[in-house]
């Protein structure tokens, strides 16, 4: 069956490996003009535009992988990658040469061992686990990673004293490493769902929460008349701009907010159609919570604490009452997917005019005169949002246009059901050891090895989360979806850990 | 009555020691440490933004239940202390059996065993003409086989059975009530430390030594010896971000000099379970020492005279004349006459300077104002002009100060974790048994079985490695020749 499939795309096969090739072959040939005028060819902007060649080869590749199931681009892809990781390896040792310590202490060295994780990972996964089609994912991760990396700043900065320790590069490796296997862990049980003939549209739901999550988050920060506030960013000091003490200058960039409204609602959409074409099983689970709604609250009680058999089985009943309900229509799920595609149009729109106003023009803020310019750098995180909601969205419409060719390429459940809890398995020691790195270190530059600092705080739920999995799983045999979704909770609540609480909780974690 | 209470008592175990009740209990720990990140808490928010940023009603509601200090509150240790018990409860009445099945392990399988184990193997003996006992033959064979691999052996003899059993790191069975004990270790250490420990700080000027240190609630803790600044300084990069803060200390215990250390950030000193931490660094906006170039009036040609002033000291000009300098004002401001300091730092300074002479039988003092202040100074008949050189303002350090007697049981607990850890997830228990049976032909079978309590598919893999190993061993020019040495071992 794989090998029919093959046989019938061999013109493509070719076709796009020659396109990438010689894409690259240009982007090459104008790289290496450029060295030639400069005559410096092993600058970390020369090695950091090798690796994105490389990887941008490596990504068209994977995708097309994905999108065509062609295993000859398999060779190519992987090539690519080794050929980038080969890149971003010397880009991270220069960096590192050059400041002196390992490349943890900004947002920019962060994104580069990120990156550089992240290659070295698709390429164990692939080789040692088999799990082909992961580049698909991780290699478009990469390049946005590093096209990141040009916006930001990056020339080395010396270390403020609290910094100056090695526990700094224990307690961040052992974090990168650690987030990473939890990323992969949140990958396959994806991946988990996807073979467990999961729907999909139920990935729809997934996907449009999730960004509608992220443009409610973004529009937090909407300002009256159609603003949106970032932060104020100064230039020449390349550090954001402060008011007091912890207290960030906020500016406005005027009609910003009404686009990021207008996006809101175009995410919203097809989460609307969806629940709208399913209105008869929401209709009917709010009438039975209504009715019932004492009653529920006692079957918790029941079936949590004192475990009722019987009250457990009335539950499994009603699901097996509501799940079987037709859908109203199913037309309405198709007009949903389209919305997803206009949806992502319209993100890119909205990432597009951030990119515009937020480099150019100075805005005025409500807490000071005066204009203020700012930049990329003073808001990474509605940058990642913005980015990483088109790239959910797109990974939907992969799912939606190719499903049965993923479910080829991928392992069967079991597997991968397996992999996603040995991921855990290597992730929750690595997590142990960061958070006991930290601790140590917070001892020794804080005075106390526990502060309850936000990011602490958080560090230790994440923890709790995925010891909850592992136990559910070794004393409870909890195995197949409800390990999976665990899986994807315990991810969650690391983004939030990674980004949330830098974004919205500020804390003694103001570095990082 | 008895009885009932008693029952009562065992609900209540069970309740605890029911690993839902763990969950339960967990998640209200998420729950709460989540609102204590969200909700602003007290120590850390001035009582100012608080109040910006609540209604009234709002903060007396969060004040009273505590959420405005989660991390503190009583009923949030008594969820950790609860969390705990919950933890031992549930080890404890898991570990009996864990303990049974580790300390006397199961050698040798029985029928019904052997009939439901999943990994399983028959491998028939070949008859060999030149021994009988095919048995013995086979477990020799097996014997070689598991040596081959690396695997110890053990021949079981019992009165009607006689078999081979293997196994590999028992103690893997015993990991996880490590890693109980060892959360257990660091909640100890973290109770004992929010019960007896504390955490003050402590403002020295070079020079200067105390042994008060101020707590957060702003009472003073008295500690039995004292810490001697004996300087400090800040060292910056060359585009003014901070590079480096540092103190040199000294602890001096009933009036004899015990250590010396300078620390910086990262780098605390550490004495009889005090912990003194490099935390600021700043300013006092006081005057150490001035320093001024005085001029007589009457005779300006004359070579200056330098001058160094430290605040209220008295220095003589001449034998006749002697200037004090009697107040610093940081930041000064003029209003009505009067001069006031706007704030404490160093940005706009002014010295008042009272300059005497002696006359015949009485003394003459004049206020002397540099900056000159019309109205105010008399400059004018002062019998000496001044010109400052140089401001020598003093310098602070902050310590934090912290004792944390519980810290070291937090410490044993991690390392403890990590051992505990690499055992859960690396380190696999195998047992492996061979039994010789008698096949329907009536000819010897070795029934071969093995577990494993974790990573199975790389168990599987070993134990086909293994069932291979015994078949080639079993081939009958192999017997032959190890028989063949064996006899010659034997005979020599």
């Amino acid at each position: 069956m794989a090998r029919a499939k093959v046989e019938q795309h061999p013109a493509t096969g070719t076709t796009l490996i020659v396109m990438v090739g010689l894409g690259m072959a240009f982007l090459l040939f104008m790289a290496f003009l450029n060295v030639v005028k400069s005559g410096n060819i092993l600058s970390e902007a020369n090695l950091l535009f090798a690796t994105l060649v490389f990887y941008a080869g490596a990504g068209a590749l994977y995708l097309g992988f994905g999108v065509t199931g062609t295993d000859s681009y398999i060779k190519y892809a992987s090539l690519m990658t080794w050929a980038g990781l080969l890149a971003n390896s010397a880009a991270v040792a220069h960096r590192w040469y050059e400041a002196g310590h390992p490349p943890f202490a900004s947002i920019y060295e962060m994104l580069l061992s990120f990156v550089w994780t992240l290659a070295a990972l698709t390429l164990i996964a692939e080789k040692r686990y088999g799990v082909k089609v992961i580049g698909t994912v991780t290699m478009p991760v990469a390049i946005v990673g590093v096209i990141l990396m040009q916006l930001l700043p990056s020339e080395v900065r010396p270390l403020v004293p609290a910094l100056q320790s090695t526990w700094l590069h224990v307690h961040v490796t052992l974090a990168m490493l650690a987030y990473a296997g939890c990323a992969l862990s949140f990958a396959l049980a994806m991946m988990y769902l996807i073979q467990d003939k999961m729907k999909t549209e139920t990935f729809l739901v997934a996907t449009s929460v999730f960004t509608v999550g992220i443009y409610a988050a973004v529009l937090l920060r909407f300002e009256k008349w159609g603003g949106l506030n970032v932060v104020a960013w100064d230039a020449q000091n390349k550090a954001e701009v402060f008011i007091s003490r912890g207290v960030r200058l906020f500016v406005t960039i005027p009609d910003l907010g009404w686009l990021m409204l207008l996006v809101f609602a175009a995410v919203a959409a097809p989460l609307l159609l969806y629940m709208v074409s399913r209105r008869r099983k929401i209709q009917w689970g709010i009438a039975y919570a209504t009715r019932r709604l004492p009653d529920a609250l006692k079957n918790l009680w029941h079936w949590v604490i004192l475990r009722d058999k019987e009250y457990r089985s009335e539950a499994a009943a009603l699901w097996k009452a509501v799940n079987p309900l037709p859908s109203n229509s199913d037309s309405l799920i198709a007009v949903a997917d389209r919305a997803v595609f206009i949806s992502i149009l319209l993100q890119i729109l909205a990432l597009a005019f951030f990119l515009v106003r937020v480099r150019g023009g100075q805005y005025p803020s409500l807490d000071a005169d005066g204009l203020y310019a700012t930049s990329l750098a003073a808001s990474p995180f509605i940058l990642s949002a913005l980015v990483g909601g088109i790239f959910a969205n797109l990974l939907y419409l992969l799912l939606l246009w190719r499903r049965t060719d993923l479910e080829r390429l991928l392992p069967d459940a079991d597997t991968l059901d397996r992999i996603t809890y040995k991921t855990i398995c290597i992730a929750f020691p690595l997590l142990t050891l960061m958070i006991a790195a930290g601790a140590y270190w917070a001892n020794r530059a804080w005075g106390s090895y526990w502060n309850w600092d936000p990011k602490e705080t958080w560090a230790a739920i994440t923890w709790l989360v995925y010891a909850g999995y592992l136990h559910m799983r070794i004393t409870r045999g909890w195995r197949g979806r409800r390990a999976a979704y665990f899986a994807i909770l315990g991810f969650a609540v690391v983004m939030f850990t990674f980004f949330g609480v830098t974004y919205l909780l500020p804390g003694l974690h103001a570095y990082a | 009555m008895a009885l009932s209470l008693r029952s009562a008592l065992r609900k209540i175990w069970q309740t605890l020691s029911s690993i839902k009740t763990g969950v339960v209990l967990i998640i209200l720990v998420v729950i709460f440490s989540a609102a204590g990140t969200v909700i602003l808490q007290r120590p850390m928010t001035d009582a100012d933004d608080m109040e910006r940023a609540y209604s009234p009603a709002m903060l007396r509601f969060l004040d009273a239940t505590g959420l405005t200090d989660v991390f503190h509150t009583r009923w949030f240790v008594a969820l950790l202390i609860l969390v705990s018990f919950s933890i031992i409860a549930a080890s404890v009445q898991r570990f009996p059996n864990a303990w049974r099945f580790f300390a006397r392990p199961y050698k040798s399988p029985d029928e019904s065993f052997r009939k439901v184990l999943p990994t399983q193997a028959q491998i028939a003996v070949p008859g060999n003409p030149l021994f009988d006992n095919d048995e013995e033959q086979g477990l020799n064979a097996a014997e070689r086989a598991f040596k081959h691999l690396g695997l110890k052996t053990e021949r079981i003899v019992r009165t009607n059975s006689f078999s081979l059993f293997s196994e590999r790191s028992r103690i893997s069975e015993m990991a996880v009530y490590i890693v109980h004990a060892s959360l257990l270790l660091i909640f100890l250490g973290f109770i004992v430390d929010s019960l007896y420990g504390w955490r003050g700080f402590l403002m020295l000027s070079p020079g200067t030594a105390s042994n008060q240190i101020e707590m957060k609630n702003g009472s003073l803790r008295t500690i039995p010896f004292s810490i001697r600044c004996d300087g400090t300084g800040e060292e910056t990069y060359a585009d003014g971000t901070p590079k480096k803060y540092w103190s040199k200390l000294a602890v001096v215990d009933a009036g004899r000099e015990i250590s010396r250390k300078e620390i910086v950030v990262n780098d605390p000193l550490v004495y009889q379970g005090l912990r003194f931490y490099q935390a600021s660094y700043g300013r006092t906006g006081k005057l150490d020492q001035l320093i001024l170039d005085a001029t007589p009036t009457n005779n300006v040609a004359s070579t200056p005279q330098e001058i160094s002033l430290a605040m209220n000291q008295t220095v003589a000009l001449d034998p006749d004349t002697s200037v004090q300098l009697v107040d610093f004002i940081p930041d000064f401001v003029v209003q009505d006459g009067q001069v006031y300091a706007r704030s404490k730092d160093i940005v706009n300074p002014a010295v008042h300077m009272i300059v005497t002479s002696k006359k015949v039988n009485s003394s003459v003092s004049v206020n002397v104002w540099l900056p000159p202040m019309p109205g105010i100074d008399e400059n004018a008949s002062s019998p000496y002009t001044f010109d400052p050189k140089d401001l020598k303002t003093g310098v602070y350090t902050g310590l934090q100060v912290s004792h944390e007697p519980g810290q070291f049981a937090v410490w044993a607990g991690v390392v403890l974790m990590a051992i505990g850890l690499t055992f859960v997830f690396y380190v696999v228990h195998m047992r492996f048994w061979v039994v010789p049976v008698r096949d329907a032909q009536g000819g010897t079978v070795l029934w071969v079985g093995g577990t494993a309590n974790r990573n199975r598919d790389a168990f599987e893999l070993k134990f086909k490695t293994l069932v291979e190993q015994i078949q080639k061993e079993l081939k009958p020019e192999f017997v032959a020749t190890a028989q063949g040495q064996a006899a010659t071992i034997a005979g020599r």
